[in-house]
């Protein structure tokens, strides 16, 4: 195979200027400097908006007397895919069938929300929260008091008004 | 043997013997036919219409269950009008039912949702409000939900017709029938109705012991034999978190059929026991027992085995050991030149029969392989409550070995004199202080093995639990103990350890793991027959 040359003509000098493009750059700088429009937000003297469908850390529905309206049925430990729920059932004194002890680590969790959505009761949710700073490591194993203690809104899975997402 | 009747299922062609119903031969080609009130263990009264299916020729559908097969019948049970028929009997279960899936015992494991699953409407039509009965307490361990019953009538037929106690009736009429016991008499007192829970298409009756205790898809099941007594019911385990949940029965119709008895199913306590005995101890010169590897152990007592030199053994074991624990120790006793080898078990006055069933019962002896033990070369000692017979044991000044029994009646001087004294048990025991070695074992449900039980049929179990840290089955530290002695090999498994057994014991030479199955075997016929 023949070797061949090509020839690369050099670029005019209009092109490589770097001038226009900085000025440019300089009248967007100088337009924001006059007329500013707010992007930063001014956290956390300032709380963010979360969407509604924001996957937080849990929450645990109650009833008006203060029981958890949690029926032990085993679908949230059965259905999540991180295994972080745990879950022991019993009997109340009433005959009921109640979590004695549920227990979720939300370090495990990976915040998919099946446990909401697969709860026959509406008793767990997963909530519109993420600050959740603690000293130790076991405090982010929340118990039931902790759950139902919990008070930020719940997280809306989808839009009611719109609920197959079109 | 019986005339073949040759129909069509389904397209399919099946021969079955003159008089089989159409589920069964069904049943023989893989085709279920969906049904609540039949149990091959009881009569049909074909009063829950959901196996229905359509018959050629037939003027409407015929219940399945008591519907004899006929020559060149054929018979339809995935069709427009069998399905149909499931679908509008389904529908009509559901008007009353109370749909509490999430809170119900049976969730998971329950008919009427596997149907409704696979064949039900999708929403019911019902628009009335449902009838409420709330629940009862049957007594015993039974709790009756009236509101999920579907009025199959198992278990009346159960009580009437195997347990033969009449306890339960159908009272009221239509749709207020309902499940009673008569006046406030109940279950109590029964010893079998803890079949009435198995046999339960629904939740309707559940086990006040296993309430709410975990959910259906959460345990795991393993094969294995009742301890409780020597009729050896085969049953399931079912653990979950390594602890044994409950025990239900596994059809055999050889042993039990599809039934166990209460005492049986509930005596299942001392198998999660946490307090065990966790390192092989060795006591020291000075008289402390100390923990230790079980190489160094077992080296230590093969060098006392050697300046003891051979002489008298005396072997207590415990029924509740299987075959194969009980063939090792036997070797090990006959390898260090012979001796006596006892066994003490409870016995109780009267047998509980199960009428309906004859040849199952709770019977006297409540330990699962005294008859393996007496195969085996070992005799009976004490009285009825396993106490007592062990005098001249506690006095022995050679090689005392105690497998498995606690001592529990004995003084703390046992084995005082004992030249060497080896205890294995997975119990510390206090009669075990002068024990010069004191060997962790697994507990029945942690390990394989093998029972014989009162017909000298031989069954399998299988390990149902993690063993609890060193503990070892007693087979593998006597068979290497005995290996080392013989020079022979170690048994490596369960199934070696008992092809062993198999070598030295006439009644089980010939059986092999194999032949024992998941159905059991019956120790070799020439035995029997020599000694009849």
């Amino acid at each position: 195979m023949a070797i061949s040359v090509k020839v690369m003509n050099r670029p005019e000098p209009e092109d490589t200027s770097y001038l226009r493009a900085a000025l440019s750059g300089m009248a967007l700088t100088f337009r924001h400097l006059v007329n500013p429009s707010k992007v930063t937000q001014q956290y956390p003297e300032e709380p963010t908006d979360l969407s509604p469908r924001w996957r937080g850390t849990h929450r645990m529905e109650v009833h008006a007397d203060g029981r958890p309206k949690c029926v032990a049925c085993g679908l949230c430990p059965t259905v999540c895919p991180a295994n972080c729920i745990r879950l022991v059932g019993g009997e109340d004194d009433q005959g009921n069938r109640y979590p004695i002890v549920y227990e979720i680590d939300e370090f495990r969790c990976i915040f998919c929300g099946m446990c909401q959505e697969v709860c026959p009761v509406e008793a767990i949710h997963v909530g519109q929260h993420f600050e959740n700073a603690e000293y130790t490591r076991s405090r982010f194993v929340y118990d039931l008091d902790r759950l139902m203690e919990q008070d930020h809104p719940t997280t809306l899975l989808w839009d009611p008004s719109d609920p197959s997402s079109e | 043997m019986a005339e073949l009747v040759t129909l069509t299922i389904d397209g399919q062609e099946v021969s079955v013997p003159r008089g089989t119903t159409i589920l069964e031969a069904a049943k023989k080609i893989g085709k279920q036919v969906p049904h609540y009130c039949y149990h091959p263990g009881m009569s049909s009264p074909a009063m829950c219409r959901l196996c229905l299916v359509e018959v050629e020729g037939a003027p409407k559908s015929m219940p399945s269950c008591v519907t004899a097969v006929t020559e060149d019948q054929i018979v339809h049970t995935e069709s427009k009008q069998a399905v149909g028929n499931r679908e509008g009997v389904l529908e009509f279960y559901l008007v009353n039912h109370p749909l509490d899936c999430p809170i119900c015992d049976m969730s998971g494991e329950c008919d009427l949702q596997d149907y409704v699953h696979a064949e039900g409407r999708a929403h019911g039509r019902s628009e009335e409000p449902k009838r409420v009965f709330g629940r009862d307490d049957f007594g015993g361990d039974v709790l009756f939900y009236g509101d999920r019953c579907v009025m199959c009538t198992r278990c009346v037929r159960f009580m009437n017709e195997v347990e033969q106690d009449e306890r339960l009736t159908v009272v009221e009429r239509g749709n207020r029938s309902v499940i009673d016991t008569f006046f406030e008499e109940g279950l109590e007192g029964t010893h079998w109705h803890g079949n009435i829970i198995d046999i339960c298409p629904v939740g309707a009756l559940v086990s006040k012991e296993f309430l709410y205790k975990a959910r259906a898809w959460d345990l795991e099941h393993t094969p294995s034999i009742c301890p409780s007594c020597s009729q050896g019911c085969n049953i399931e385990l079912h653990t979950r978190d390594n602890l044994i949940q409950r025990i239900k029965p596994r059809e055999n119709l050889e042993v039990n059929g599809w039934w166990m008895c209460d005492y049986g199913r509930h005596n299942h306590g001392w198998m999660n026991r946490g307090i065990r005995l966790e390192d092989p101890l060795v006591r020291t010169l000075d008289g402390a027992a100390g923990p230790m590897r079980w190489r160094d152990a077992l080296e230590q007592l093969l060098q006392h085995v050697g300046v003891m030199g051979e002489g008298r053994v005396k072997a207590v074991a415990t029924p509740f050991a299987s075959n194969e624990d009980l063939g090792t120790l036997a070797e090990l006793v006959g390898t260090l030149g012979g001796g006596d080898m006892v066994y003490r078990s409870v016995r109780v006055e009267e047998e509980v029969v199960l009428k309906g069933f004859p040849t199952l019962a709770r019977r006297k002896d409540l330990a699962p392989n005294t008859n393996g033990a007496e195969l085996i070369g070992f005799t009976r000692v004490g009285d009825d409550q396993a106490a007592g017979g062990l005098e001249d044991i506690a006095k022995h000044d050679g090689i005392v070995i105690i497998m498995g029994d606690e001592l529990s009646d004995q003084a703390e001087d046992f084995g005082q004199e004992a030249g060497l004294f080896v205890y294995l048990g997975d119990q510390q025991s206090p009669a075990a202080s002068n024990a010069h070695f004191v060997f962790p074992l697994t507990t029945f449900a942690e390990q394989e093995g093998s029972f014989t039980n009162i017909a000298r049929r031989v069954q399998r179990f299988s390990p149902a639990l993690e063993p609890s840290s060193m503990a070892r089955p007693a087979w593998l530290i006597l068979g290497a103990l005995a290996a080392e002695l013989n020079n022979g090999d170690a048994p490596r498994s369960a199934a070696d350890a008992f092809s062993g057994l198999a070598r030295r014991v006439e009644a089980f030479a010939g059986l092999t793991y194999q032949d024992i199955g998941i159905r059991g075997a019956v120790v070799n016929e020439t035995y029997v027959l020599s000694e009849s």
